[in-house]
């Protein structure tokens, strides 16, 4: 017995050290940036990670002298149209293909998966020049990128259909029989009943923006204006950008950017591991 | 008023799965017709095709005199019972009661006043704050009653409701389901696949196999007078035996030849076969295991069982013999109406004599298990 429990510790230690050298090794970046944003010594990349001396000059030098302020606009009205046009398209998509039997399901369904499967910047060049026509690049890229990142968002059914899946067909008979429609089936069951799904697809909806680069560098062509704020701190330490030495307003902005993602999450996160389908039907 | 009416109904899944054949059925107002059958069987599909959940690939259903095949379940003015209760998780029993109320926008006094009324008949008012995740089995399944009774609704469809509850609780539900019909007295169809339920629930029973109807009918005449050796053999329990026999006629008198015995045919049944002047022939004879008689040697018409097995149910004993022949055949024997001595001698490799009325027998054709009497 003594025996047992002793390698069990043993293996659990060597575990468990694995464990903290990976969080370390994963944590180690972000913890740069944040020393690198609050130095106010120099605002080149130096070779040691603690600043000599703390301030807010970075963040507010951000706002005062750089676009970001209208970049980080820019984003978060795109996250916000985003979120709610793409969790619209995914999950009625997905319900659709979750309850409804129609010809040519199973073909749509492959042909989408299939379709998914292509990186989406071969339509990049396409793309651009069918945006450019209707002018929505450069300084108007916000409108364009929103197209961009939905139109194509209910081929991302998987997930959701797989959790609708999940919800007993009953309930919906139920509610067909008690006097709903499909729509008031899909508003009044479903969704209250899908949250942790709901959730999820709009928080992967809402980042997507903010961390899109190709896309974003491509049909904004250069106008600070209509960046997103992945590209437009990337413009700051762009080797032909004058302010090239300006290292420390990078990792000011790449703190601020994390901020909205990281409340969002937080706040969220339990709807993640909710069980809600508990009791409405004999398991 | 409420009828409903099924005319050549049929159901077809993808291309050639029939599932439900030529159903011709009229439910009159205020009845309760149960569908039983086995799995598979069409019954359910059938209560769901009445409801609007299933498409109809052919005939017609009508409800109060309207055609409904292509109105949703909406329109139906149905309400139904799911098997598994259907209960909506994120609502409190009350909002699950009052959600078709809502759907309605029935005034909020109104829709209190029937839920309550509901909640107190089906004796659940103290859960109505509760989420169905935290009431029991038995609980649940009266919250999905309750849902279905506060719509006042032409029909009402049962689609198994009680076969997830544990045998305590099924009886006890199935006693409260006969009040409940008394109380809320609208047109019920009720699908089972337990007989007794059928039986005990049912003013008229279809009995379904496979997509066809076998026989319509009350309790008594299903369990009387099977149409067919498949109705026979569903109802009641422990199932009817069949043995292989042959029916012949003497000096005008109807005989079943059993073993080398000759049992007399009398009674109505020897007289219908007098008046039809029905042909000598091999037939399969029903005896239910409830009418056989246990009797001895001296007795002419008594036939010789070897016991298998003795099952002890409390007041009955279930004696699972073997024929002559080698048939199985059950004896049903009140405990109360034999000796204590003889009680426990029955075990196994006991030799027994068992015998039956003519009353208790059940003529089926050879070819086709269709009943002799009025076929």
């Amino acid at each position: 017995m003594g025996g047992l429990s002793a390698s069990r510790r043993a293996s659990n230690t060597l575990i468990y050290i694995i464990l903290t050298l990976m969080c370390i090794i994963w944590i180690i970046p972000f913890v740069c940036i944040l020393f690198e944003s609050f130095r106010v010594e120099t605002t080149m990349q130096v070779g040691y990670v603690i600043p000599k001396q703390f301030g807010f000059d970075n963040y507010i030098n951000l706002f005062k002298e750089t676009d970001f302020p209208i970049w980080y606009r820019n984003t978060f009205i795109m996250g916000l149209f985003v979120s709610v046009i793409q969790t619209m398209f995914v999950l009625m998509m997905s319900y659709t293909l979750s309850r409804l039997r129609f010809k040519g399901r199973k073909g749509l369904m492959n042909f989408m998966l299939v379709m998914g499967m292509f990186p989406g910047f071969l339509s990049m060049i396409i793309l651009y020049r069918v945006l450019s026509r209707m002018g929505m690049t450069g300084e108007h890229s916000v409108i364009g990128l929103i197209l961009v990142y939905t139109a194509s968002s209910g081929m991302g059914y998987y997930v959701s259909k797989g959790f609708f899946d999940t919800i007993p067909r009953s309930l919906d008979e139920a509610a067909r029989v008690d006097g709903a429609t499909r729509a008031q089936v899909f508003g009044r069951i479903i969704m209250p009943l899908s949250k942790p799904i709901v959730i999820y697809t709009v928080l992967c909806a809402f980042m997507g923006p903010w961390g899109d680069f190709m896309f974003a560098k491509y049909i904004a062509h250069g106008s600070s204006k209509g960046m997103n704020v992945a590209v437009g701190i990337q413009y700051l330490i762009d080797k032909d950008n004058m302010r090239a030495a300006h290292y420390t307003q990078f990792c000011a902005a790449g703190v601020l950017v994390a901020i909205p993602i990281t409340i969002l999450f937080m706040c969220l996160q339990k709807y993640y591991v909710e069980g809600v389908t508990g009791g409405s039907v004999k398991g | 008023m409420a009828t409903v009416k099924l005319t050549n109904v049929k159901k077809v899944y993808g291309k050639d799965v029939v599932a439900v054949q030529d159903f011709n059925l009229e439910i009159k107002d205020k009845e309760f017709v149960v569908f039983v059958g086995p799995s598979g069987c069409g019954k359910s599909t059938t209560l769901r095709m009445i409801a609007g959940l299933e498409d109809i690939t052919g005939g017609t259903i009508e409800i109060d005199g309207v055609v409904v095949n292509d109105l949703q379940p909406r329109d139906r003015d149905i309400a139904m019972v799911f098997q598994n209760y259907a209960l909506y998780p994120h609502l409190t029993v009350f909002e699950n009661m009052a959600f078709s109320l809502r759907l309605k926008k029935v005034p909020q006094d109104i829709v209190y006043k029937k839920v309550t009324e509901a909640a107190e008949i089906l004796g659940i008012t103290e859960y109505l704050t509760r989420k169905p995740r935290n009431l029991s089995g038995g609980q649940r399944q009266r919250v999905a009653i309750g849902r279905a009774m506060v719509r006042d609704s032409k029909v009402f469809l049962m689609d198994e409701p009680l076969s997830n509850l544990d045998a305590k609780l099924r009886n006890q539900m199935r006693a409260e389901i006969i009040l409940l019909r008394k109380k809320i007295d609208t047109t019920f169809v009720y699908v089972t696949h337990d007989q007794t339920e059928a039986m005990t629930l049912g003013d008229r029973i279809v009995v379904m196999k496979d997509g066809f109807i076998q026989q319509v009918g009350t309790p008594e005449e299903v369990f009387d007078s099977p149409a067919n050796l498949f109705v026979a053999e569903f109802i009641g329990a422990p199932k009817m035996n069949i043995l292989e026999s042959k029916l012949v006629s003497e000096n005008g008198q109807y005989y079943v030849d059993l073993f080398g015995k000759k049992l007399l045919v009398d009674g109505k049944k020897g007289e219908y076969f007098k008046t039809k002047a029905v042909k000598a022939q091999d037939i399969r004879l029903g005896v239910r295991p409830e009418h056989v008689k246990l009797s001895d040697m001296t007795d002419k018409s008594a036939f010789e069982c070897t016991i298998e097995v003795n099952e002890m149910m409390g007041s009955e004993l279930y004696l699972h013999t073997v024929t002559p022949n080698g048939d199985k055949f059950v004896v049903r024997v009140q405990t109360i109406n034999i000796s204590d001595e003889l009680r426990h001698s029955l075990n196994y490799g006991k030799k027994i004599y068992v015998t039956f009325e003519g009353k208790a027998m059940h003529f089926f054709d050879k070819a086709e298990g269709k009943n002799l009497i009025n076929a």
